[in-house]
């Protein structure tokens, strides 16, 4: 080759292909300088050091994130020779780096998308109640996604779950992750999508603040749940979507009604029933001895005045009785009262046969 | 007949006997035999419960491209 004779553009193709052999993606850390959009589709900015400074261009539909001068960011691309003989490094991914710029990024595009509107609570749909069919997008060797399937089995049953297996981290995972929201949205067949990942660092989750992620997730026609890092970690996905859950596990909840609580719930039903009835027949019971006791009351009481009206009478009677009145020296003189005529007269003890012998009035 | 309700329909008749006891229709000579229904389809319900199980299927579609 020391001898071969190139044209420029040979020579400029030549480079570039032996640059794609040994750097066909390479990753540059650094700080943004002279950042610049031209005609809104191209994006120009320096990724420099102390020392160096490398020039990258990048479509504007590939930044995913909003740059600024000073913000310390990670680039992914290939270096690449323009046909003017300057060096350029084509970049096809850049993510903020080190909490300041990943807190720039968010604030700024936070405020972006919220003023579209994609955050506004109006918009947000509820989760549905019978859920039989739900849709997952995580990977499946991330422990957050564990969590969620096992809580999600002791909690509840009957759930046809399909699972989008994705990366959650890194530049690679919004992509993908935007593809599975996709699969579901064009089937249309599961109820509601759960996109999920458990805890990190800003970093490991800084994915999820991702500009077409975010927007994915609002456009969604079915509804989205974020299950995503820890209670304290807000993320852009997680203001997109429909329902926020603090953690994988938490979504689960969120997602399910708890057989535990339920089969309690049946178990106090019976036991409600059981002493309903109880109480009914107690009431029956009482209700019942009341009315006999009344009747008894009343029984006792008739024969009470039956008892008093016979001992009045008795006296009545007794009081009446011939006896008594002979008992006490009277006599009784029955026959004819006439001079010369014979009359009997009864005392207490005796009969007495008597002639008469004078009859004249007493008074 | 209750093998081929759905666990939520069994809870709804649940609830629907339930409120027959606290209804103007109750009655106690039916109670006995109204009550034995209500613990058959608790137990069912219960049953069911405990049998329903989530099927998870991992889709074969790659995401990464």
């Amino acid at each position: 080759m020391e001898n071969e004779v190139f044209t420029p553009t040979d020579f400029v193709s030549v480079v570039n292909q032996t640059l794609d052999y040994a750097y066909p993606s390479v990753l540059v850390a650094g700080e943004v300088a002279s950042f610049k959009v031209n005609q809104g589709k191209w994006v120009f900015f320096d990724i420099k050091d102390e020392e160096t400074s490398v020039p990258c261009f990048m479509s504007v539909y590939q930044l995913r994130v909003p740059l600024e001068d000073g913000m310390k960011v990670v680039v992914r691309g290939t270096p690449k020779l323009t046909k003017w003989g300057k060096f350029s490094f084509t970049v096809n991914a850049v993510k903020p780096m080190g909490e300041g710029s990943l807190k720039k990024a968010f604030e700024l595009l936070k405020k972006k998308l919220g003023d579209e509107g994609l955050f506004d609570p109006a918009k947000k749909r509820p989760l549905p109640k019978d859920l039989i069919k739900l849709g997952v997008i995580s990977s499946t060797q991330a422990a957050g996604y564990a969590d969620f399937i096992k809580i999600l089995n002791a909690r509840w049953g009957g759930i046809k779950v399909q699972v989008a297996h994705t990366q959650v981290q890194g530049m690679d995972a919004p992509d993908q992750i935007i593809r599975a929201l996709n699969y579901f949205n064009e089937r249309g067949d599961v109820q509601v999508i759960a996109i999920l990942r458990g805890g990190g660092s800003a970093d490991d989750l800084s994915c999820f603040n991702d500009e077409a992620l975010t927007r994915a997730i609002a456009a969604s026609k079915i509804p989205v749940i974020t299950g995503i890092g820890h209670e304290v970690d807000e993320s852009l996905a997680d203001l997109a979507a429909d329902v926020r859950a603090s953690t994988p596990s938490n979504a689960a909840e969120m997602l399910t009604p708890d057989r535990g609580a339920i089969k309690e719930n049946i178990n106090n039903t019976v036991i409600r029933i059981k002493n309903l009835v109880i109480s009914k027949i107690d009431a029956r019971v009482r209700d019942d001895a009341e009315k006999l006791n009344t009747i008894r009351d009343l029984i006792l009481t008739k024969l009470d005045q039956l008892e008093s009206q016979l001992t009045q009478r008795i006296k009545v009677l007794e009081a009446m009785n011939p006896e008594k009145v002979l008992r006490q020296g009277y006599a009784i003189l029955s026959g004819k009262v006439s001079p010369g005529s014979v009359v009997k007269i009864t005392t207490y003890d005796k009969e007495i046969n008597a002639e008469i012998k004078d009859v004249y009035d007493r008074k | 007949m209750t093998e081929n309700k759905s666990l939520n329909q069994k809870i709804a008749e649940l609830d629907e006997k339930t409120e027959w006891f606290y209804s103007e229709d109750f009655k106690l000579e039916e109670a006995p035999e109204k009550y034995k229904e209500a613990i058959a389809l608790a137990e069912d319900a219960k049953k069911d419960l405990e049998e329903l199980k989530n099927e998870i299927e991992v889709l074969a579609q790659d995401f990464t491209k």
